[in-house]
């Protein structure tokens, strides 16, 4: 599904070009459920910035392929037109545009990417409403401006809707459970775990062990100073927040 | 004979209130002075509740030198919706006064559409005096002219009454826009708001200035202000100057002023959903401009400034 092999990526800075991300390859097969953790700074969320395609990032070397496609060469729409989803660690404010138009925007340009027919006004009602109802979010958040005024939970709540409703092949999940309460974090697992399939893989980048209580991983990986230095079973997850991030970097060096 | 024009007695920059806007410099040169003077009187009889739209229009000559007058006068208890169009053909210099009245618990929605012809020169001054409860809710549409200069001086002297002065301007070429705005809060328990948005494209220049005076015994006044501006190009320029004046120790007032280009962030979130470049961009500027199309009540006329606005979006985008 996901082939992420040796990357490299510089961001830019006052300073010049810093290389955060030294080499990551990683390999996700349809179906799985992987989780990165990491300590800050380690390159998390750099790495999901460059797999979705953020100007800011430059790869220097390296090569991410979704489905054999080489998803480095494309724009960042063309990569969610390739079924790519990033889950926001912060999402964004949008005044002025409603979450309706917003969906029906994105929905209708991602199927036009695509070669598909556009969705019409009542199609896309009904999707919206089934996917919400699904996920217990409010009609009247459709109507508010995208993500202004939402709560944290709201917000993250609304990034998996949108997930739910653009059903990607592979998604990343950049800290979602970041500064939830354990509703909100349930609400937000139970909707990914939903979305679990044979043919869709996911990447669950975290920093809290607890997520994971609720999304069970296949393959947890640790990421320190640009690295994944460690891979194994569920039960990683637990030694790391058992012995602290510390303790498993010190032996990985 | 046509009286020539006196331009020595006109405003300079050297004038505070005219720094950013040298009106001398882009007048047309050998205009004319109008031989019939354009007057529109509008009085509505107390109690009077107009549920029409009135529309009027103020159109430009070719060379001419023109001084209309608009004169709105509501008693107690009128309403009114008001669409002011602003047009013209050729380079001609429309020096315009308004005056309107508001007496109490009278209600107006006015709607400025200002698309004067490229070459044309509009300075509009327009004086504004509120009786207790009145509200006044005005929207000004400013894209057209080589030269535009609103002036609004607005007088509250009666309590309860609320001032809305709303505006998007959209200018490029070497336009020029300049909004000045003065609200004197002279009573208390008065509300005033200014919210205004501005595109520059080309080597596009605007000027927001914005004052609220609140006198002494203007206590509970709520002022707000808010001017925002988007720069489609790095030649373009904004100059911005909000000013507030109080003097009553119990008020709430607001202002804020931001010039910038178009945020990356909002930009990536929504390419990430699969917007292209180019739609990401004008959903985000139609946004902007829309937040303060919303202000205008009437479903028809808002309908009309969207159409007007987003085409003109389009464009500037898509060069």
């Amino acid at each position: 599904m996901i082939k992420i092999n040796n990357l490299h990526a510089n961001v830019e800075t006052d300073d010049g070009d810093v290389e955060i991300l030294k080499g990551i390859s990683l390999d996700i097969p349809a179906g799985e459920v992987h989780a990165i953790m990491g300590p800050n700074g380690s390159g998390k969320s750099t790495l999901s910035y460059v797999l979705a395609g953020r100007d800011d990032y430059e790869v220097t070397e390296g090569s991410v392929e979704l489905d054999g496609q080489d998803l480095l060469d494309f724009a960042p729409e063309e990569r969610a037109a390739a079924g790519l989803f990033l889950a926001f660690q912060y999402p964004v404010e949008i005044p002025g545009v409603n979450m309706s138009t917003f969906l029906k925007t994105s929905i209708n340009s991602i199927r036009k990417q695509r070669g598909e027919d556009e969705l019409d006004a009542l199609a896309m009602l009904k999707l919206i409403k089934s996917k919400c109802a699904e996920l217990g979010i409010s009609d009247d958040m459709m109507k508010r401006a995208v993500n202004v005024g939402f709560s944290g939970g709201e917000k993250k709540r609304n990034e998996v809707l949108q997930m739910a409703m653009l059903e990607p092949k592979f998604a990343v999940l950049d800290e979602t459970d970041s500064g939830l309460d354990i509703d909100a974090l349930k609400i937000v697992a139970d909707g990914v775990n939903k979305m679990r399939s044979p043919d869709r893989s996911f990447l669950v980048i975290t920093h809290y062990q607890r997520l994971l209580d609720y999304i069970k991983p296949d393959v947890v990986h640790v990421l320190a100073h640009g690295r994944i230095i460690k891979s194994g079973g569920p039960e990683l997850a637990l030694e790391l927040e058992d012995k602290g991030y510390a303790d498993i970097i010190g032996e990985a060096a | 004979m046509p009286q020539a024009l006196q331009v020595e007695n006109l405003p300079t920059p050297k004038v505070e209130e005219w720094k950013y806007t040298n009106l001398g410099r882009s007048l047309p040169a050998n205009l004319v002075l109008a031989d019939i003077p354009q007057e529109i009187f509008i009085h509505k009889n107390r109690g009077k509740v107009c549920e029409q739209v009135e529309d009027i229009v103020f159109a430009g000559v070719e060379n001419q030198h023109s001084q209309p007058r608009l004169k709105i006068v509501l008693e107690e208890g009128a309403s009114l919706t008001l669409v002011e169009r602003q047009n013209g053909e050729g380079a001609y210099w429309k020096n315009m006064v308004t005056e309107i009245e508001l007496g109490p618990n009278a209600n107006l929605q006015h709607i400025r559409l200002n698309q004067d012809s490229a070459q044309a020169v509009q300075t509009n001054v327009m004086n504004i005096k509120t009786d207790r409860d009145a509200v006044y809710n005005g929207f000004s549409l400013n894209m057209g002219g080589k030269l535009t200069r609103h002036e609004i001086h607005a007088q509250i002297h009666g309590s309860n009454a609320e001032v809305s002065f709303n505006g998007v301007n959209l200018l490029n070429d070497q336009q020029h826009g300049d909004t000045t705005i003065l609200i004197e809060h002279q009573v208390p328990h008065c509300r005033s708001n200014q919210f205004y948005r501005t595109l520059l494209d080309d080597k596009a220049r605007g000027v927001f200035q914005g004052k609220v005076h609140v006198h002494q015994e203007a206590q509970k006044t709520d002022g707000y202000q808010l001017a925002n501006t988007l720069l489609l190009s790095s030649e373009a320029e904004m100059d911005t100057k909000p000013e507030l004046e109080i003097y009553a120790d119990d008020v709430k007032c607001s202002h804020g002023t931001t010039t910038g280009q178009l945020d990356e962030e909002p930009l990536f979130y929504l390419r990430q959903r699969g917007l292209s470049e180019a739609q990401a961009r004008l959903l985000l500027v139609q946004a902007f401009v829309d937040e303060v199309v919303d202000k205008v009540k009437n479903e028809n006329i808002r309908a009309e400034i969207l159409e007007i606005t987003n085409s003109w979006l389009s464009n500037a985008l898509e060069n």
